[in-house]
């Protein structure tokens, strides 16, 4: 779990504009002025730290700097909160195999990869995305390190006249701390729900927010499953939670979408197609976690939309290979084997195969395969090193 | 009174020498990373105090933010690479030793992520090598720390036998400190030997 400054400087989004009712009418939107310009002291010294932050990110070596990505998240953006909302938001795509997304006080928006790799269509990503933008919308950054200095000055005010009344106070200090976790907890069921009407204003399902957080749950189950290890799906959130708990999440949303009755294009098809080049990069990361079953998970959810394509294929491959037991060698030949007869020929496939026919003691048929891996790529880095295990096979 | 309160803080901090770092002078030097290698040392280096698993030892000269030396001395099969800190929610992965040569830079990329949570690690070039006597690796990989941004590059020499990985890696950032001292690592993995 994070710490608790870097979590609440994740949540960072900008101050809300006029109106702070969120509860006064279920379906409509609350009006909106663009080109913004913070008034207060403690929101114009936000913006200066999220304007230094945000030139640090832009400026980031993880950074996807591709303009069709970062396009299509843009267009998702759009399509859920609306142009005129849309246009002041600066979208970066970092490359990083994990759950999430950040908005900053100035209107930043940062986006992991590894989000990419789970949302299944374009009404999931417009959720995510509308919860971040709702953030921005009503001001949260601000309210937030507001909501914290006013706790902290109280904290700290009930020390002094503690000691002074020889009193022990820790229990009241707790309850503060507490209170802090509990706003933050409020202010994310806040966005949620803003998001949610986004989403109903939008052309995508508002249903979709909900079924994000329960493929993220039944990501952590097939992890736990992995790991063999339990886990288990709270309803309430614990006392440090910055978030309210997954299973809640999805519980509230789904209840609010029902209401709504909203149908659409969720956009499955769209969002691989956009994310199709990158595919085979964000699957390369994400099973470098070292984590067979949360990743079994993400590549089987995504051949439910695509099919079997070459690169899901290589990629289950290459997660067998990556846990290594014995017979997990033998089901990484045949998906490899798999890949290639699908028509997907990958110089990488052809030395993930040769490397397996080697370690399960079929040299003539990994050196084949190997030699074909040299061929289409003359100038790979490991050259010296696979030409060693052709003419040498078998000889550690 | 100021002064002397100023020098019993003063004595405090530096004699407390249980968490100090040790100076290797130069020479030959037996016993590393827990009585496996020797090394001629070609300049002063440090060795920390602090290790990040039982098979490791940690040299630097200016820091190991700067430029650092990991010595890994015989990581048995079925073993991690670094201390495991969360074996249920982030276990590393273990070393299998029939893993080839060819995959121990992934190996090494897994457990970094693992352990690290660096976005990512890009293996560079991959030779066959002598390597304490007998066929090894050499690779070479960047990576980039989450905690400072700071992209570092990184040579790995490693080489399996009896069934335990034997390693020796250095890192240092891209920018001007790989290029300055990746002279001193090539002396000392060039002298590394099996006790």
């Amino acid at each position: 779990m994070m710490a608790l400054s870097k979590a609440l400087l994740r949540v960072a989004a900008v101050t809300c504009l006029a109106s702070p009712s969120l509860g006064a009418d279920t379906y409509t939107l609350p009006p909106y002025s663009p080109a913004y310009e913070p008034r207060t002291l403690d929101e114009r010294g936000l913006w200066m730290e999220a304007d230094v932050h945000e030139k640090r990110l832009a400026g980031s070596p993880m950074r996807i700097r591709d303009d069709h990505l970062s396009q299509y998240v843009r267009d998702v953006l759009c399509r859920t909160v609306g142009s005129d909302r849309c246009g002041g938001v600066r979208v970066y795509i970092v490359d990083i195999p994990a759950f999430n997304a950040t908005m900053m006080p100035n209107g930043a928006m940062s986006v992991w990869s590894g989000l990419l790799l789970r949302v299944r269509s374009e009404a999931e990503l417009g959720a995510v995305l509308g919860h971040e933008f709702a953030h921005f919308e009503l001001r949260h950054s601000l309210l937030g390190f507001q909501n914290r200095r006013s706790n902290s000055d109280l904290a700290a005010w009930i020390q002094v006249l503690g000691a002074i009344a020889q009193r022990d106070v820790s229990d009241t200090q707790l309850s503060i701390v507490g209170s802090v976790y509990r706003f933050n907890r409020e202010q994310e069921k806040q966005a949620d729900l803003l998001g949610l009407k986004y989403l109903k204003s939008s052309p995508y399902p508002s249903r979709s927010a909900s079924e994000v957080w329960q493929h993220l749950m039944e990501e952590a189950d097939a992890t736990a499953a992995g790991r063999m290890i339990r886990k288990k799906h709270q309803y309430s959130a614990g006392f440090f939670d910055t978030h309210p708990t997954e299973l809640n999440r999805a519980d509230y949303l789904l209840e609010e979408a029902l209401k709504f009755n909203d149908p659409g294009e969720a956009g499955a098809k769209e969002h691989y197609k956009a994310v199709e080049k990158y595919l085979p990069r964000f699957l390369s990361s994400q099973i470098r976690l070292n984590d067979f079953g949360g990743t079994e998970y993400i590549v089987s959810g995504i051949a439910g939309h695509t099919g079997w394509t070459g690169a899901l294929l290589q990629a289950r491959a290459d997660m067998y290979v990556s846990r290594g037991n014995v017979r997990d060698l033998i089901t990484a030949t045949t998906l490899y084997l798999n890949a290639i007869d699908s028509g997907y020929q990958r110089p990488e496939i052809y030395r993930g195969l040769g490397l397996g026919l080697i370690k399960l003691g079929r040299n003539d048929d990994g050196r084949k395969y190997l030699k074909l891996y040299l061929e289409n790529v003359p100038d790979a880095q490991d050259k010296k090193m696979i030409q060693l295990y052709i003419d040498d096979a078998g000889g550690e | 009174m100021k002064l002397l309160t100023l020098l019993t803080g003063l004595t405090l901090v530096v004699s407390t020498s249980a968490n100090a770092h040790k100076l290797i002078e130069p020479g030959l030097r037996e016993g590393v990373a827990g009585g496996v290698f020797s090394v001629s040392v070609p300049t002063t280096m440090n060795r920390l105090q602090q290790k990040e698993g039982k098979f490791q030892e940690i040299w630097t000269v200016d820091g190991d933010g700067l430029n650092k030396i990991i010595f890994f001395g015989g990581v048995p099969d079925g073993e991690a690479l670094l201390r495991q800190r969360d074996k249920k929610n982030n276990p590393l992965p273990r070393f299998n030793s029939k893993m080839l040569l060819a995959e121990i830079p992934a190996y090494l990329e897994t457990s970094y992520r693992s352990y690290y949570g660096s976005p990512k690690v890009n293996i560079g070039e991959m030779s066959p090598v002598q390597f304490l006597n007998q066929k090894g690796i050499r690779f070479d990989y960047k990576y980039m720390s989450v905690e400072d941004e700071v992209v570092r590059s990184g040579m790995g020499y490693a080489t399996v036998k009896e069934q335990k990985l034997y390693m020796i890696i250095f890192e240092a950032p891209e920018i001007f400190f790989y290029g300055r001292d990746i002279g001193v690592f090539e002396k000392i993995a060039s002298s590394l030997r099996l006790l």
